[in-house]
């Protein structure tokens, strides 16, 4: 390891001063713990955090760092369990003295993160988790989100709906547990603002086998639109049935964004097409910054990056804007620097909220067509933030 | 002579009090190094081998295996970090996870111990699910997030007070409540009660025919475990600061039982130096390869086939070997053969 050539001259200048301690804070690399799960089943998502991460590190060490310092990636697996992230974050922050962390994906670990990182005086970053309650009502000052929350898309997908589909009415059909009946709640309110009118809503249990009992009441509904926010194969039975009854025809479905994916498409087939969601980040997005972000990040790991690729590469280039902006990695002076920051990012310009520490970016409406995600709309960074409702700081 | 239950027993204290001699050396040089982590993974280690304890006593005493013992971890776990929110006291937060995990265990103890073998295990396996399900998707308990906030509290002593959030002051608080629990445990079977369940382990169907109710030890032991387990449980958020559904997850439950399976089933004092040993395992390990489930899982099959009595196995015959020697020489301790030399006869007499 590196940091065993350099502990020597680290306590020879502790013995001398304290100050030549500081001094010595602010050269030799910059350390970024990265907690992600590396097993289990967020493995995927982690292994883009990662692929992500290590390709901006590359790409910044090869242009001489981050005020003259290079970036040091350390991993750890948090298991997507809040505990083990807990207990991993402390060991960066305490043992390897980390100067920035990031890469938590489900939002229990990205929430008990950010009060360590408190208690440790050091700042932490989420690329991943979407819940809305990160900035909002369990704000931490130590915390900022770099990726789009789940109102942002549900925002961008309403505003969508409200031009494409004007006053329409919509059945909302979600898994039957707390996310999915607050995802429902989050679009239905966005959508209603933008004038839809509910046409009922029903609650199906996860991993249900047989959607076709629900029919009934979505044909006596007869809604224009399907909002559903279901995952994974429930998405596919989901889809399929309602093709092979018939009630594909002349309905728009939109949904979440991890309701038609990259892993299920194939599975769903014909059924998926015409399905629209919002999202943070498409690899189709058609501008000079994306195309060479792609490429690289294809020739490195022989896959497309997805959201949580691009928004955790984008994250380095925010923290190397907010570092060289404040002269230091000490963690207030970075705070401040991040608060207000607008940098460039694969999707375009992103500015974090200084009242919430969440990332402004533009959103775009994708849709299925033969097959693949196609951009067809976008909503300025603006219409999809949302109210500032962080009180804490 | 005494039994060999007396003298193993024996041997498992003189473990607990080595282990409690390198814990106080881990916090003294913790203290000297002015280390954080080391201390603070040392605590999570101890509190999570009093859920181990837990699963040993059930385990490795009255024969059952519970795959939800951490259902009353993580009730523990709730109802301390609950409180500690509305009351800052570590008294209260202990108080109201014992009484709620007393209360949870007699329940899930009438379901569970009405049937034993693999369906007691399956049972157990399924009672810990449900309610972390149930938690897992109750907004007031802060569902799939769990609950964060739970403040840095000061630990009243008469005069005393130290701080949940002084890396060795907690260290020793969490020592002492898991020794405790341990020397309950311990006491308690090396009483009657304690005979009645090993009794059961080796053959249940002949207990009520000395005269025992086989089913009210059993119940017994489950709610003693189920306490056990509540109250390791009531300390996890005062070190973490936050309490999530998946304390109450199989993964945790499983660890348990993994610890206790390396430490030595049957011996209490294994559980705790195996619950020591995973912690520590999994924390090196899965720093050094993304691939440490399948070491752990290598470690463990290993230490099935080559070590089935686990780490006590190895530690302990010297130890018992050492005290049945020292014993015999008059001296030091004239006294400690006589007295359950005794303790045996007389039970020995009525045959």
């Amino acid at each position: 390891m590196k940091t065993a050539t350099i502990t020597p001259i680290a306590a020879g200048l502790l013995a001398a001063t304290t100050l030549a301690g500081s001094a010595f804070a602010q050269s030799g690399p910059i350390k970024i713990g990265v907690v992600t799960p590396l097993s289990g089943t967020y493995t995927p998502i982690g292994q883009q955090v990662r692929w992500g991460l290590e390709l901006a590190a590359k790409e910044i060490n090869a242009a001489g760092g981050i005020a003259g310092r290079q970036v040091n990636l350390l991993f750890e697996d948090e298991e997507a369990n809040p505990s083990v992230a807990v207990q991993k974050a402390e060991k960066l922050f305490q043992v390897e003295k980390v100067d920035f962390l990031t890469g938590t994906v489900n939002s229990g670990s990205t929430l008990a993160v950010a009060q360590l990182a408190e208690r440790n005086a050091k700042l932490a970053a989420t690329t991943v988790s979407f819940a809305d309650s990160i900035t909002t009502d369990k704000c931490s000052p130590n915390m900022f989100r770099v990726n789009a929350r789940a109102e942002q898309q549900s925002v961008a997908l309403a505003a969508w709906l409200a031009k494409e589909k004007p006053k329409a009415k919509v059945f909302y059909l979600g898994p039957d547990y707390e996310m999915g009946r607050s995802t429902v709640a989050a679009f239905k309110s966005s959508a209603e603002k933008g004038g839809a009118q509910s046409g009922g809503e029903v609650f199906a249990p996860l991993d249900s086998k047989d959607y076709t009992q629900y029919f009934g009441q979505i044909r006596a509904a007869r809604p224009q639109v399907v909002y559903t926010s279901v995952a994974g194969n429930d998405t596919v039975r989901l889809l399929t049935q309602l093709q092979d009854f018939g009630l594909l025809s002349g309905l728009t479905v939109v949904g979440a964004s991890g309701t038609v994916t990259s892993q299920n498409i194939t599975a769903i087939g014909a059924a998926a097409e015409g399905f629209a969601t919002g999202v943070g980040y498409s690899p189709q997005i058609d501008s000079p910054a994306n195309k060479k972000f792609v490429a690289a990040f294809r020739e490195a790991n022989k896959t497309d990056p997805d959201l949580y690729g691009a928004d955790s590469y984008g994250l380095l280039f925010a923290y190397k804007a907010a570092v060289e902006k404040a002269g230091s990695t000490e963690t207030d002076k970075v705070r401040e620097a991040l608060r207000g920051l607008s940098w460039q990012t694969p999707q375009g310009t992103k500015t974090i909220r200084a009242g919430d520490h969440q990332a402004m970016q533009p959103m775009y409406v994708v849709r299925v067509t033969k097959g693949k995600f196609d951009i067809i709309d976008n909503v300025s960074s603006e219409n999809a933030i949302g109210p500032d409702t962080c009180t804490r700081f | 002579m005494h039994d060999r239950l007396t003298q193993s027993m024996r041997a498992s204290h003189l473990l607990a009090l080595l282990f409690v001699l390198a814990s106080l050396a881990l916090a003294a040089m913790g203290t000297a190094t002015d280390d954080t982590f080391y201390l603070r993974l040392g605590t999570e280690a101890l509190i999570f081998a009093g859920l181990a304890l837990s699963v040993d006593l059930l385990l490795g005493y009255s024969g059952v295996l519970s795959l939800g013992q951490a259902l009353y971890f993580g009730i523990g776990a709730y109802v301390s970090a609950l409180t500690l929110m509305k009351v800052p006291s570590f008294w209260l937060a202990m108080a109201a996870a014992f009484t709620a995990s007393l209360l949870a265990a007699i329940i899930g103890g009438l379901i569970a111990n009405r049937v034993r073998g693999v369906y007691f295990a399956l049972i157990t396996f399924g009672l810990a699910q449900v309610l972390a399900k149930v938690v897992y998707n109750t907004r007031e308990l802060g569902s799939s997030d769990g609950m964060i906030g739970i403040p840095v509290i000061e630990i009243a002593f008469g005069p005393f007070s130290v701080s949940t959030g002084s890396p060795v002051g907690f260290f020793l608080i969490v020592l002492v409540v898991i020794m405790a629990l341990y020397a309950l445990t311990a006491y308690l079977l090396d009483t009657p009660f304690g005979r009645v369940l090993t009794a059961l382990k080796s053959n249940e169907r002949r207990v009520p025919f000395l005269g025992y109710s086989a089913w009210r030890a059993r119940m017994a032991a489950y709610v003693l475990a189920g306490v056990v387990a509540g109250l390791s449980g009531a300390l996890y958020p005062m070190l973490r600061g936050f309490v999530s559904p998946e304390l109450m997850f199989f993964a945790t439950s499983g660890n348990a039982v993994i610890s206790v399976v390396l430490g030595g089933v049957g011996t209490l004092a294994g559980a705790i130096y195996g619950s020591v040993l995973l912690v520590i395992l999994k924390s090196i390990i899965g720093s050094w390869t993304e691939h440490h489930l399948i070491v752990i899982g290598l470690i463990f099959m290993l230490c099935v086939l080559f070590l089935p009595k686990g780490l006590a196995g190895v530690l302990r015959p010297p130890v018992e070997a050492w005290l049945s020697r020292h014993r015999r020489i008059p001296g030091p301790v004239p006294d400690a053969p006589v007295l359950p030399a005794i303790a045996v006869d007389t039970k020995a007499a009525p045959q």
